[in-house]
């Protein structure tokens, strides 16, 4: 028999640009949406200017981290909305299309389209804090690290919800717990001493911290340098996976 | 390979939600749909007919029985199944961000068509499903019909071997219900299998080879419409207005249904020449037409209801 398109199942990522691409073109239409996702951090940015100038380094690079791990709400009202609204799921995943491609698809669509607002407080940060190219890049390798952390963790709630009205008070609840409270916006030595592994141990925060220390604006022990970077690692690389299983798993409802 | 592009046999389906007894959706079906056939699914609301979509087309777990797509088995291997089949879901709706000719292109896409075929197929559909007027507008500007068009559009340009379309033609009207019949039509003589559900009994009748009507998860009869229609005693319905009170008179002659008005016999051709003399006699006027698959399902399902 004929079939045109991906006939086999043997490539993870079939469909994947073609599904990047149609997140991307949904997306791109929201520019207010685009705009308010900078809200939060915007308004902190103003008032650490006025309370704490001196502090101003410290809350960029905060801004930067909280923007791409809010990324992960995005992703999780974006999955949640397609299949409870749309039926996008059973459209795209009753066919050729991999469900690895389906999940990667809307979180890298929304990555491509919401970073230009990142890009941007970047290229605003650099204003403020000088920094190396060594600098740079580890600040993006961080970012870019919260940004796989929190889509998967994203996709993964998204599959909780059977109605989109309950979604919005957890994940705000979810998403501004763990990137507002502990020290992603502020210095890491101001968090409780006692509770400082916890907060390491918080991909946002951990990788706040990582990058404070980087700048100078925090001294981190060796011991809470490994801590952070292990548990960063660690507790990314296994969302991933656990996603992409995850995300094969949930293809059929039970 | 198997002459069947669909089987299935004894497949069960409960669903289990907190806070409510377990539901039997599908109590045992047993279905077949040939290559290049197209067969309706009819059933009342919640027979279970999304529930056998959603497990033929690889989203919905069955609790036991089995079930193959060309041969596959559904249950163990789904991702076998998936590369021949396309669904146009129950209350589906496109992106609204995106203008049909989008959707449709980039779907195919999605499902690894080549740039060349998906851009013919994409032009095709849109004009088959009279959506060219309004393809580069975006969705959320469609009507509900509109919308409900470029579904459809969306999934016949795939051109799949084994369609599920699950009420494909809800809220279109006349013309564009229509349209989707004859590009199904279409899409059976290349080569493709489509299983549908529907209300419109008409669409039922017009479009498929044969139909199963299902009724609490089970299969109550299946055949061709007209096989349908002979099965409830007759092919020819009277219509008699103002003959309620004369219910027994007619009895001998056929199924009755009173709607507490008019009343409706159901006849062979042979015996009605004798029906129309009694009815000039009592001074009735009367009404001859063909028996519909609507009736038909009526008493077929009614009979059902009435057993329980
Ligand atoms: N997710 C679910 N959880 C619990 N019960 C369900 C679920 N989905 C369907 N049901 C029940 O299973 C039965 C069959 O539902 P199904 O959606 O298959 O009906 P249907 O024939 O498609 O009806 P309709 O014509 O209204 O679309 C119904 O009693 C329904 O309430
Ligand atoms: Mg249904």
């Amino acid at each position: 028999m004929r079939t045109e398109g991906f006939a086999s199942s043997t490539r993870a990522f079939r469909g994947l640009g073609a599904f990047l691409w149609t997140e991307v073109l949904v997306q791109a239409h929201e520019e207010l949406a685009m705009a308010a996702s900078m809200l939060v951090q915007s308004v902190l940015l103003v008032f650490v200017y006025i309370l704490a100038p001196a502090l101003l380094g410290i809350a960029f690079v905060g801004a930067i981290i909280y923007s791409m791990f809010t990324m992960g709400n995005r992703v999780l009202n974006e999955a949640a909305y397609i299949r409870i609204d749309h039926k996008a799921n059973d459209l795209y995943l009753a066919g050729p299309m991999s469900p690895e491609s389906y999940f990667l698809g809307i979180a890298t669509g929304i990555l491509v389209v919401y970073v230009a607002p990142v890009i941007v407080l970047g290229a605003l940060a650099a204003f403020v804090v000088h920094f190396t190219w060594a600098q740079g890049l580890l600040l993006l390798g961080l970012a870019a690290t919260v940004w796989v952390f929190s889509a998967s963790v994203g996709y993964v709630f998204s599959t909780f919800f059977r109605d989109n009205r309950a979604i919005w008070a957890y994940s705000s609840l979810f998403f501004n717990i763990f990137g507002v409270l502990p020290p992603v916006f502020y210095p890491f030595r101001l968090w409780p001493a006692a509770l400082a592994p916890v907060a390491l141990l918080m991909p946002p925060s951990a990788a706040a911290a990582l990058a404070q220390a980087s700048f100078g604006f925090t001294e981190l022990s060796s011991g809470e340098v490994l801590l952070a970077t292990a548990g960063l690692l660690a507790e990314t690389v296994f969302f991933l996976l656990f996603a992409i299983y995850w995300a094969r798993r949930t293809v059929r409802e039970k | 390979m198997t002459e069947l592009a669909l089987s299935s046999e004894d497949l069960r389906k409960v669903y289990f939600s907190k806070g409510a007894p377990p539901t039997e959706a599908l109590a045992g079906v047993a279905l077949e749909v040939r290559r290049g056939e197209r067969v309706a699914l009819l059933g009342r609301n919640g027979a279970g007919k999304t529930t056998f979509l959603k497990i033929a087309s690889t989203l919905l777990r069955p609790t036991s029985g089995r079930i193959q797509v060309f041969g596959y088995d559904v249950d163990r291997t789904p991702e076998k199944a998936r590369p021949y089949i396309a669904v146009v879901p129950q209350e589906g709706k496109p992106f609204f961000h995106l203008s049909p000719r989008e959707q449709v292109y980039t779907y195919l896409r999605a499902r690894g068509l080549t740039r060349e075929t998906a851009r013919a197929r994409t032009e095709e559909a849109l004009e088959k499903m009279g959506l060219l007027e309004c393809a580069n507008r975006l969705s959320v500007t469609l009507s509900g019909g509109q919308r409900q068009r470029a579904m459809v559009a969306t999934v016949i340009a795939t051109e799949a071997p084994l369609l599920f379309l699950d009420e494909p033609t809800i809220g279109m009207d006349p013309f564009a219900r229509r349209a989707v019949w004859e590009s199904l039509r279409t899409l059976t003589r290349r080569g493709s299998t489509i299983l549908l559900t529907t209300h419109y009994l008409d669409e039922a009748e017009a479009l498929s080879d044969r139909l199963y009507i299902i009724e609490r998860g089970r299969v109550l009869v299946s055949g061709t419409a007209e096989d349908l229609k002979r099965s409830v005693g007759g092919t020819v319905k009277v219509l008699l207005p103002g003959a309620s009170s004369m219910i027994e008179s007619f009895r001998s002659f056929g199924t009755c249904v009173d709607d507490g008005d008019a009343l409706t016999v159901i006849v062979t051709p042979e015996r009605l020449g004798e029906l129309m003399d009694l009815a000039v006699r009592s001074k009735l006027l009367a009404t001859v037409g063909p028996v519909t698959l609507e009736e038909a399902f009526l008493r077929v399902v009614g009979r059902s209801i009435d057993e329980d």
